[in-house]
């Protein structure tokens, strides 16, 4: 009996202890792949946001405490994300998530946090849907935000592009993932709206090697443009598989073209292909290159693997941090309220936030401010310098 | 017509990549009636060596092509002595006390070790592996190919016919026959069976190790390389016939050319799913393979 008691006691003061210590610290949940094809997305969006936390602990933390990532692996797969999910919420007690990489992941996931009224971050995920998922008036509210430039924001650029230089047989080739196959459709509307029709669609699924029979149905096809939509080891195989045939054709695509591993694998095939870009490694105003200067110094690497990644993840933290500041509270409905209505203006890496978000509005990235990248001497650069030069280096959210 | 050659030609080499790998399975089936299920890893081992091996031969500023060759005994040397360890940790124990399923799942287990040992080294993300040969297409017929496709080709045959040769010819490939045929006799007759066993386990991880640095230049290096090629090369084991050295090459190049001609005049969309169905129509109709014998088990 006094063993039992003695036991009762030590479990309850084990608790006790760890509630002290959950008091003293803000967790907040990082969901992403760390392993994989999508690794190096993962990999550069977590250290983006650890930066963003170490520079906000540094100076007091928020509500006077320290912010504490609770970063876990979910590898790509949407099954492992939702466990992840579970247990953040559950056993880790987060008040918040940043995080997703992968369409398919953020949409399998992200119901959880919805059902515990918990707030998410997506600050990479693109497909269109992630942040409609729950949209009112069907749910009382929609814990579901957005800091990367979506899908259909992307796929218009594209068509954009594939109009303005005057091409009209355009072939897609994307992925079988939710990636793929969503902005397959999205790129269709997109090209649709601008009177173009896509003379061959093509798929291939995650892992392929030999992209010889899309490539060749494209060129039979009599296509003028590759379009992409994919990650990067598998669109290395596709851009290769292009060049193997003789075929000179322009490749544009989905932002993935910027990502490290279709760089390196592609090599001189991946020169001059074309994507949207929220951020390129450049120092165009001050915030970017003092965040670039702190990802070099922290990480010790010269080029970031996925710069966009890694900025997306850095504006994520610092938006909830603020948000969280100005509910007063880690209460996940009162952070859904403050990021609906951010009073504070905020100066991020991809662009500068004021009243980012409203209720009716959960994505910070408007059309106008991605950029095309293109691939030049193995690193992103502005595809029109003038883009990013003076006043048009910063692009910012519309009122509405 | 020229592109229906095109695509044949990305068939074939994609095809003896998987020949190779299930030409692996089928060397240790021969003789102990066990398979490496971790043959996926003995790839990607293989692979990631001689990634390893050629970047320091480029580093003491030898040409991609040399260091590559200077690199192959290297792979070789290590996929034996990985297929050895994998045989004395999780196939011997179970040959030995006659297990139906010890060895299933020890190489399973054996091959996750494996990958994440590899996850560790070499980190979890793909690595271009520099190509020993000018990544330029040829142009041969008005089919554009690869250099490195054809020496996949090559490499892969000359392999198979490597241990062919030694198999036939020499005293100790008539020990491996001979334990194939049947292992009780060959150990009356005074072969060490259970050597013969190891040292075809090491041939087979040394096949698997090869298919990794024929395939590493055009694709990419990376823990997660095997996975799915293991995978596909037990179908083609399945479909071939596994107690067949030539059945496996023949199932190779029948998946490998299926897959590519269904992406071209079908669907890209449904590439697999002609050889799946291959797959099980052999499981009905000829369980034993395409080419291979049936046995009775006499209970």
């Amino acid at each position: 009996m006094l063993i039992k008691k003695g036991i009762l006691a030590v479990a309850l003061s084990a608790l006790l202890g760890s509630t002290a210590y959950a008091q003293q610290t803000i967790k907040i949940g990082l969901s992403g792949p760390m392993t994989g094809g999508s690794a190096a997305m993962g990999v550069s969006m977590r250290d983006g946001a650890k930066l963003a936390a170490a520079e906000i602990n540094k100076a007091g933390g928020v509500l006077g405490k320290q912010i504490q990532l609770v970063e876990r692996d979910d590898e790509a797969k949407n099954e492992l994300g939702v466990q992840i999910a579970q247990e953040l919420i559950n056993k880790e007690n987060v008040i918040a998530t940043v995080g997703f990489i992968n369409t398919g992941v953020s949409l399998a996931a992200q119901r959880f946090y919805q059902e515990a009224e918990i707030p998410v971050m997506n600050n990479v995920a693109t497909g269109t849907l992630v942040t409609k998922q729950f949209m009112q008036p069907e749910h009382k509210a929609n814990y579901i935000f957005r800091n990367s430039a979506n899908d259909s924001i992307q796929s218009a650029m594209v068509a954009d592009a594939v109009k303005k230089a005057g091409f009209s047989k355009p072939a897609i080739i994307a992925d079988s993932t939710n990636y793929g196959q969503l902005g397959k459709a999205d790129l269709e509307k997109a090209l649709a709206a601008l009177g173009i029709k896509p003379v061959a669609v093509e798929k291939f699924n995650i892992g392929d090697t030999d992209m010889t029979a899309q490539a060749l149905r494209a060129k039979d096809a009599g296509a003028d443009v590759v379009l992409t939509y994919a990650i990067g080891p598998e669109l290395a195989q596709t851009v290769n598989s292009v060049v193997k045939l003789g075929w000179k054709v322009p490749v544009m695509g989905s932002w993935t073209l910027s990502m490290a591993s279709f760089i390196d694998a592609a090599g001189a095939n991946g020169e001059g292909v074309l994507m949207p870009q929220t951020f390129i490694q450049t120092p165009s105003t001050p915030k970017r290159k003092a965040f670039i200067d702190a990802y070099q110094a922290a990480y010790k690497v010269d080029r970031i693997p996925s710069p966009v990644s890694a900025a997306q993840g850095y504006d994520s933290v610092l938006l909830l941090a603020a948000a969280i500041e100005q509910a007063k509270s880690t209460d996940g409905k009162k952070i859904r309220e403050a990021l609906e209505n951010l009073d504070k203006k905020l100066e991020g890496v991809v662009t500068n936030y004021d009243h980012p978000f409203s209720a009716t509005d959960h994505e910070a990235i408007t059309a106008n401010i991605p950029v095309l990248g293109t691939v030049k001497g193995g690193r992103v650069v502005p595809a029109n310098p003038a883009d990013l030069e003076g006043a048009n280096a910063l692009r910012v959210k519309p009122k509405s | 017509m020229q592109n229906f050659f095109q695509i044949l030609v990305s068939g074939i080499s994609v095809g003896m990549i998987y020949g190779v790998i299930a030409f692996g399975y089928q060397l240790t089936f021969s003789t102990s009636k066990t398979l490496n299920f971790g043959q996926g890893e003995a790839l990607t081992l293989g692979a990631l060596v001689g990634l390893t091996a050629v970047n320091f031969l480029i580093g003491v500023s030898l040409g991609n092509l040399w260091a590559y060759l200077i690199a192959l005994p290297v792979v070789f040397a290590f996929g034996m002595l990985q297929g050895t360890v994998v045989e004395w940790l999780g196939v011997r124990q179970a040959i030995r006390t006659k297990s139906e399923a010890g060895w299933i799942m020890a190489t399973i287990a054996l091959g996750i070790i494996f990958k994440n040992m590899a996850e560790h080294i070499w980190g979890k993300d793909p690595i271009k592996f520099p190509s020993p040969v000018s990544e330029n297409p040829l142009t041969i017929f008005g089919v554009n190919v690869r250099l490195m496709e054809i020496i996949i080709v090559l490499g892969a045959l000359a392999m198979m016919l490597g241990v062919e040769l030694f198999n036939r010819r020499s005293i100790y490939g008539k020990a491996v026959v001979a334990t194939a045929n049947d292992r009780d006799a060959a150990g009356l007759m005074g072969i060490n069976t259970s050597q013969v066993i190891t040292f075809s386990y090491g041939l087979s991880s040394l096949s698997a190790a090869l298919a990794g640095v024929l395939i590493a230049p055009i694709t990419l290096t990376g823990a997660n390389m095997g996975a799915a090629l293991g995978l596909k090369a037990f179908a083609v084991a399945i479909i071939g016939g596994l107690s067949s050295g030539l059945g496996v090459v023949v199932g190779g190049l029948i998946l490998g050319i299926t897959e590519s001609l269904t992406g071209f005049y079908f669907d890209t969309g449904y590439k697999d799913v002609p050889g799946l169905i291959l797959l099980l129509l052999v499981l009905s109709f000829k369980p034993a393979g395409l080419f291979g014998k049936t046995a009775i088990k006499k209970v």
